[in-house]
């Protein structure tokens, strides 16, 4: 689209982009001094990869802000800076943890950064407008749904890995389905739920002083819950299951307006839960870690026990980077990576973490409110709520806040599949803020 | 290295980390004020009979759109300025009340720049302008006939 030099868009589009370009060097500058940290406490010299690491990050910066310049001039200035942030902070915990262990994550984790780039690129180049998404709602649904159960295929495709069957092989490459299908799956519901809102906000059948919705409207709220069901007892992903579920539910209440089914949603999972519970070991497990992780403290409760003295030891200020043992918690590089950013910077660092996962969550309902077209308003408050909500899971679970169930922090764990989906997370939401400007300058 | 050297860098790190942060925060507070952004979205112009007995000369500059079929409905045209919608629901600038085949809220007519441009608001049966069904924004130009459910607007200007 062009537009005249000096329009309300052309100045907004200058003014946030010079706003990136100044968050983004406050980041570069903290990922660098955050590595020099780092090599202080091992060694006595700088690390020698330095001007490398700080080369790199700033090279993805500036690729990423061209092209935002290029393909969406006046996003939201602050998506792209938050998630280099916690992007840059996971990688140096990662390679915190590869020095303590002599693993190689963080090798890999760039390599999946630098996909991840490219991915987000590439969906700003490709999706040029989040209509097209909508056209292709069915298409979306289907494979969103092929994708999540594509883990319970045969034994060449479907992989269980440390219990939980969520991985799927395709040759040489291993990858988790169910991140790929959460995209998917936002689209689908956000065009079926911009239908169909008005038949599922006004009811039709009445109960008492209830009205409730004709329940021919509602049969996809139960295959959703169906298949939310499903993914928790047969690939055994507490996790994606609540996550689904109230990522359905959220955007179900969001559309309507209506927080019957709010109520009536959590009710059904609450449920769901209680007979899984009561007929999977797996689940009870989880629970009863969760309940009392002292009762078998050198086997099951060992990780979130080892976690707890990690945030203990942590304090307020944090150990240091390279002064604690993160070592000691199982799966610190993906699952438990919050304990080891909590030991090490301690409380400070943490409430980083967490406000700028919230700052994320901000932006995003942010662009929700300023969209006009519903499907634009309902698509970024889902991808918002992933977000979010995958955040909360995690965060929540090594707190002992609610079971634990093995799920990645948001740009922080090491994964590439989750990494690479929530990079095109939000490439849509600097689409769809984009549009939002077009609109508000032009009305 | 000594250790309280090391507890300075750490502080150095957090401090800056925080400053990051307030950094956003600020982004953000001045995109919540100020800005274009913040201002409200014009609300529909009193559209027909009233609005219409504006001089003849502003009448010829912008954009009308008149209901051509069915007949009688309105013979009054509808002014553009900000943005118009249309639909069978009540708040619906133009309101299509009798027209069963047109979704509460239908389409949206808006301006950008001086142009006229259409969208449909996920219609059950679509909008079509001159005949063919609409996907996305699409421009307006002088005599495209707009299809909404059973009614067909003229626009001019």
């Amino acid at each position: 689209m062009t537009t005249a030099l000096h329009s309300p868009y052309r100045q907004l589009a200058i003014g946030r982009r010079r706003a990136e370009i100044v968050l983004g060097l406050h980041v570069l500058a903290i990922v660098a001094s955050g590595y020099v940290v780092l090599g202080l406490a091992k060694g006595p010299t700088l690390p020698p990869d330095l001007a490398f690491i700080a080369g790199a990050i700033a090279a993805m910066y500036v690729a990423v802000h061209v092209a935002i310049r290029r393909f969406a001039p006046a996003a939201d200035p602050t998506l792209v800076p938050l998630i280099a942030f916690l992007n840059g902070l996971g990688f140096i915990a990662i390679t915190r943890i590869d020095l303590a262990r002599d693993t190689n994550f963080a090798r890999i984790q760039a390599t999946w950064i630098l996909l991840g780039v490219a991915v987000f690129i590439g969906v700003l180049v490709v999706v040029r407008e989040i209509a097209l998404l909508e056209r292709f709602r069915y298409t979306f649904g289907l494979a969103g749904v092929g994708f999540l159960l594509l883990p319970l295929a045969p034994s060449p495709i479907g992989r269980t890995i440390n219990g939980a069957r969520i991985w799927a092989a395709l040759g040489p490459v291993r990858f988790q389905p169910g991140e790929v299908a959460k995209v998917l799956l936002v689209v689908f519901f956000a065009s079926y739920l911009v239908d169909k809102r008005e038949l599922l906000a006004r009811g039709t059948k009445r109960i008492g002083r209830l009205h409730l919705p004709d329940p021919k409207h509602l049969g996809p709220l139960f295959l959703v819950w169906g298949v939310s069901i499903l993914v928790m007892v047969a690939e055994k992903d507490l996790g994606s299951s609540l996550l689904l579920f109230s990522l359905f539910t959220t955007m179900l209440y969001m559309a309507t307006n209506r927080s019957l089914y709010l109520l009536g949603g959590f009710g059904m999972f609450a449920i769901g839960a209680t007979v899984a519970f009561n007929m999977f070991t797996h689940v009870q497990t989880r629970v009863d870690t969760w309940i009392d992780p002292w009762a078998d403290a050198q086997g099951k409760g060992y990780q979130i026990i080892q976690s707890w003295y990690a945030f203990a030891a942590g304090g307020i200020g944090g150990t240091g980077l390279g002064l604690g043992s993160p070592d000691k918690v199982p799966y610190a590089e993906t699952d438990f990576i919050f304990s080891s950013i909590g030991e090490e910077l301690g409380l400070l660092g943490s409430l980083a973490v967490i406000a700028t996962l919230l700052l994320i969550v901000g932006s995003g309902f942010r662009i929700a409110v300023d969209s006009q077209r519903s499907f634009n308003q309902l698509f970024s408050a889902g991808l918002t709520t992933i977000i979010g909500v995958q955040s909360f899971i995690i965060i929540g679970g090594v707190l002992r806040v609610i079971p634990l169930t093995g799920i990645t922090l948001p740009f922080v764990s090491y994964g590439g599949s989750s990494l690479i989906s929530n990079f095109a997370i939000i490439a849509l939401l600097v689409r769809a803020s984009d549009e939002a400007a077009h609109r508000r300058v032009a009305s | 290295m000594n250790d309280q050297t090391l507890d300075i860098l750490k502080a150095c790190l957090i401090a800056l980390i925080y400053l990051f942060i307030g950094r956003v925060v600020w982004v953000v507070s001045k995109e919540l004020r100020g800005t274009p952004l913040a201002a409200p979205i014009p609300q529909t112009s009193p559209s027909g009979p009233q609005a219409s007995s504006t001089t003849e000369q502003k009448r010829h500059r912008r954009w009308r759109i008149t209901v051509r079929e069915p007949r009688g409905l309105s013979d009054e045209p509808f002014l553009v300025s900000g943005e118009l919608t249309i639909g069978r629901g009540g708040g619906c600038a133009i309101s299509l009340a009798d027209d069963t085949f047109a979704s509460a809220l239908h389409a949206r007519l808006f301006l950008r720049e001086d142009t006229l441009w259409i969208e449909d608001l996920g219609s059950t049966n679509g909008t079509t302008v001159n005949g063919v069904a609409i996907s996305s924004s699409t421009q307006l130009r002088k005599g495209d006939m707009i299809g909404v459910g059973g009614t067909a607007l003229g626009v001019d200007r």
